[in-house]
């Protein structure tokens, strides 16, 4: 398809215009975290750093124990992509796919999981993960991910919507059972939206704080996304080590973004014919 | 055939689960004691950075020279409440705690009284007066005193001498706080001469109606009669006229971000301010709070103490520790981040004579006497958040609500 | 009519404790870790629990002194509701023109997509502190921006005005999620339906509305539900960035609830707080969705018909 080159002119703009808003404030962070403190707060503020303090980095690092917050992030955020992807993948499809008693009340049941106000249920829930013997353990941060989260069902069953119904009636026809309609044609139509619903969750988990804080107790189970909060302090907070630490954070799921985005082009039908 | 293969699996998958979950719960964590039978303490903290390493170095001295105790360390930082809280709720609450706001959390308390009696008279008598009333709440001492704070102004030295003022000396007034204010307010070059925050804590901020012989409340909790009184309405009177005439700007926080950039003469901090204003070059100096007219200077105290949970099942050994952690030693340690809290370590580390520090300790002296509203005051946390937006309202530019119709609509 | 032919089509083939199957291991997850807690802040409700001491029972105590004798409890109510109101379409907007312009094929698009994506990927405790440097009123970055070229910014933080403008700003910048959604989606429609459009002779805004829109109606009617129920319990923005105010301006009900059980230890109350937003969200919810099947087309209907006329 071939743009014409007045709308490119105006492609470009809107384009340039949308990267100030969401650049200047992340370059802005890049610039504090190789500052001084004193070059930081600065008024007039001081663009760019007199010398560049790579050190920053290196110390807000070894002021913690990150290696071992950063293993920690990881097993969780590999387990749960896991396990959303199998559970997800399998309720999202029931849903999407067939037709059974209760159907529209289980998924009214579903989306209203989604609407449930974290403050009320969080100390019952701590409750339960107490009496299981999880707390100050990853689990209550990865088991439930098994399980299925309503966000991603939900998506899923968008997606799977939109795929014609054709398409498992001929390989019924054809003798296929259900099992192997599911993994045999339908995982690979849902490529696409599962390496996002991949990209999604391993941004959240990787991020998510509240969780971490509640469950666990002692440093040695900490993920990064509490070793970063465990900068900001009651009455101040350790601007330098905040700023690098959030740098160093985000590489991990960019880069997961910049290799998912091939297979996300994709899109979710271009695999149906 | 083929369904039973999908079963198969299917149910293969939920054991799985399940079994993950089973083994997890037999595995599950004994909380009391550790695998090597000492008794285990948590003990949670809501310092940051160096403070939590001096900590983590202190608690291994202690475990070392305890072997039938282990006490670990949990540091949450400014979401320190939500962690506890959410803990004392699920009845799972650290064995030992940083505390400060004792009404708030007495009930999930240990009274500590009968075993601060055991320890004898004298031990009691080290620590300043003023601080065990800072640490017990309906007449229970509930935690040992760890820190604590008096508040004073921060100066600019560099803006002083720029403006060609004298640094301000103690005994000093709120008139020469307006003067100097006044001298060293240059629009030009964006600098303010005082700076307080646009929605002080209502904590904090009794500290001034205190020096003006007001208060928030009497003995019985009442505000009427007290809070709209006469002495009260003219220090709100005096902040807003400081914000009026220009000599002064209304922070978002508590003012610390403003001093940082070096474009904020004075403002009224804490001893929190001490390392990160040094972090951020600036050459500052303190010196007591100014005192009004027909009144004095006196300063409210953020201390800080460290208490047993109620439910914890081993007090004794908490004791054990709170005490360490409250010991000479402790307090030695302690002292590139905390203001000690035994005379004996103050005169021994002549902490009387230091420049800085002597500051916080002559406005303890002189803050004696007085009970925060928040110890009165049945239900502080709801009056406090009232408190809170009308004195927003007197200090907001957009509202700037008369001071005196404010308040009377407040303590009614 | 269409499960009708749904049925004749191959349905009975199915054993019928297939689909139960499939979704079984959300049935159990849902039974274990959410239904209880539910149930458990449900019976709280009823309870006043101060959480340091036991709960005691007092009947709908709390939903009465909600509804009669809490101010605070309308006025954040309202000031969600507008926020919501405001929130929802723009993001929609923004997400789906972000989407759109880096579908277009042109040089660098790559680079932008990473680029609209960053923001979503920076914790929320780092965006709280680089907004609050931004919009600080004296010393913050934008005003000094705003003050070269000879503009005198405005109070974001301190004045009640700005405060929901900047929020609404600062929260915002987190659209890449959704645009990743839309996009996705888009990526999915067949090109030659636009083909077979462009051979008609429709314009690209023609082909948007005629193509692009109807063809991701369900993922438009997915980021209409979640982002209605984010914007409705939008929580740690304000609890980090302005603490609800100023004078409460931004006191959303997610903070209202937040506070009245860690700040003021009343559990039982927020419970019963938590508990009316959960019943508007879910009508709410039911309300969009039962409209949705008059604007969301699955299974195909328009890209068939965009196929008959190639």
């Amino acid at each position: 398809m071939k743009i014409p080159k007045k709308y490119k002119i105006i492609l470009y703009g809107l384009l340039g215009l949308f990267s100030l808003y969401f650049l200047l404030p992340f370059v802005w962070v890049i610039l504090a975290a190789l500052k001084t403190e004193a070059e930081v707060f600065s008024f007039p503020p001081k663009i760019f750093p007199d010398v560049p303090q790579w050190k920053n980095f290196v110390d807000a690092w070894n002021s913690q124990p990150f290696g071992t917050y950063l293993k920690n992030s990881v097993i969780v955020t590999v387990m749960t992509t896991l396990g959303q992807l199998i559970s997800c993948s399998l309720v999202a499809y029931g849903f999407a796919r067939y037709d059974f008693k209760y159907k529209n009340i289980l998924f009214v049941i579903l989306l209203a999981t989604m609407m449930i106000p974290w403050d009320v249920t969080m100390i019952p829930l701590y409750m339960e993960f107490n009496m299981l013997g999880w707390i100050n353990t990853l689990k209550p941060l990865v088991v439930p991910a098994f399980f299925g989260s309503a966000y991603y069902i939900f998506l899923l069953r968008q997606f799977l919507m939109s795929v014609p119904k054709d398409l498992e009636n001929a390989a019924r026809i054809d003798g296929a059972n259900e099992f192997q309609i599911f993994f045999k044609i339908f995982l690979p139509i849902m490529k696409a939206p599962l390496i996002l619903i991949a990209v999604l969750n391993i941004l959240s988990v990787w991020n998510d704080y509240l969780g971490p804080l509640i469950y666990l107790q002692d440093q040695s189970k900490y993920t990064l996304a509490l070793g970063l909060a465990a900068f900001k302090g009651i009455h101040d907070l350790q601007i330098l080590p905040i700023m690098s630490i959030t740098l160093v954070m985000i590489i991990p799921p960019v880069v997961i973004f910049l290799f998912a985005q091939k297979y996300i082009v994709e899109g979710i039908s271009g695999s149906i014919k | 055939m083929k369904l039973v293969k999908f079963k198969s699996m299917f149910f293969l998958f939920i054991a799985t689960l399940l079994l993950l979950a089973g083994c997890s719960s037999s595995s599950g964590k004994d909380s009391d004691t550790s695998t090597d039978g000492k008794v285990k303490l948590r003990f949670a903290t809501w310092d940051v950075g160096d403070d939590v390493d001096l900590q983590q170095k202190m608690i291994d001295k202690f475990n070392e020279a305890h072997e039938n105790i282990e006490v670990v360390l949990e540091a949450y930082g400014s979401d320190y409440d939500t962690k506890i809280t959410a803990g004392m709720g699920a009845k799972d609450a650290p064995d030992i705690m940083y505390m400060w706001n004792y009404p708030q959390y007495k009930d999930a308390l240990e009274p500590l009284d009968s075993y601060i009696e055991k320890e004898g008279a004298d031990y009691k008598d080290n620590f300043y007066e003023a601080l065990w009333n800072y640490n017990s709440a309906d007449g229970k001492i509930l935690g040992l005193p760890v820190g604590y704070t008096t508040h004073v102004v921060y100066y600019n030295k560099a803006l002083f001498d720029q403006a060609g003022v004298e640094y301000p000396k103690a005994g000093w007034t709120w008139e020469d706080l307006q003067d100097a204010a006044r001298k060293l307010t240059n629009k030009e070059t964006k600098v303010s001469g005082f700076a307080f925050s646009g929605k002080p804590d209502p904590y904090d901020f009794e500290m001034f109606l205190w020096g003006n012989n007001a208060s928030y409340v009497d003995k019985d909790g009442n505000l009427k009669g007290n809070l709209d009184s006469k002495e009260s309405v003219e220090v709100f009177e005096m902040f807003q006229n400081m914000e009026k005439e220009g000599i002064a700007i209304t922070t978002e926080g508590s003012g610390s971000t403003e001093m940082k950039s070096g474009k904020v003469a004075m403002f009224v901090y804490g001893a929190w301010g001490l390392t990160p204003l040094k972090e951020a070059g600036i050459d500052y100096g303190v010196v007591e709070l100014p005192s009004f007219k027909n009144g004095k200077s006196v300063s409210i105290l953020s201390s800080s103490g460290v208490s047993i949970s109620e439910n914890s099942k081993h007090k004794e050994e908490a004791f054990e520790f709170i005490k360490f952690w409250s010991n000479e030693e402790a307090n030695k340690e302690r002292i590139g981040f905390e203001l000690p809290v035994l005379k004996s370590v103050v005169e021994s580390e002549q902490l009387e004579q230091d420049e800085i520090k002597s500051v916080f300790y002559s406005m303890l002296e002189k803050s004696e006497g007085y009970t925060p509203a928040s110890f009165i005051v049945k239900d502080w946390s709801r009056v406090s958040d009232n408190l809170n937006y009308v004195f927003e309202s007197i200090f907001n530019p957009s509202t700037l609500m008369d001071p005196k119709e404010a308040l009377k609509n407040a303590a009614e | 009519m269409l499960s009708k032919s749904r049925k004749a089509n191959g349905y009975q083939l199915v054993n019928k404790k297939v689909p139960y199957l499939f979704i079984l291991p959300w049935i159990i997850g849902f039974l274990v870790f959410t239904l209880g807690p539910l149930i458990f802040s449900l019976i709280m409700s009823f309870f006043d629990w101060p959480i340091t001491s036991s709960p005691t029972f007092v009947g709908i105590e709390n939903y009465k002194t909600m509804f009669t004798n809490d101010p605070q409890f309308y006025k954040s109510l309202e000031i969600t509701l507008k926020f919501a109101a405001v929130f929802v379409p723009l993001n929609l907007v923004i997400a789906l023109i972000l989407a759109l312009l880096i579908t277009q094929p042109l040089k660098g698009i790559k680079m932008f997509r990473t680029i609209f994506y960053l923001p979503a990927v920076v914790s929320g405790v780092a965006i709280s502190i680089i907004w609050g440097w931004i919009f600080n009123s004296e010393y913050g970055i934008l005003n000094y921006i705003l003050s070269l070229i000879g503009i005198e910014g405005p109070q974001w933080l301190v004045d009640p005005k700005w405060a929901i403008l900047t929020i609404v700003i600062a929260s915002a910048w987190g659209v890449g999620t959704m645009m990743l959604i839309f996009y996705t989606d888009i990526k999915g429609i067949p090109q030659e339906l636009y083909e077979a459009a462009a051979i008609d002779g429709a314009g690209l805004f023609r082909q948007f509305f005629s193509i692009t829109i109807p063809c991701i109606t369900p993922t438009i009617l997915f980021n209409v539900i979640t982002s209605v129920i984010a914007a409705l319990q939008q929580l740690a923005l304000v609890l980090l960035l302005t603490g609800g105010g100023p004078l409460k301006s931004t006191y959303f009900y997610g903070l209202y609830v937040y506070n009245n059980a860690f700040k003021h230890h009343e559990l039982g109350y927020a419970s019963a707080n938590a508990w009316l937003m959960f019943i508007v969200i879910l009508i709410l919810t039911m309300v969009i969705f039962k409209s949705s099947s008059t604007w969301v087309f699955y299974e195909n209907e328009v890209k068939r018909k965009g196929k008959k006329k190639k």
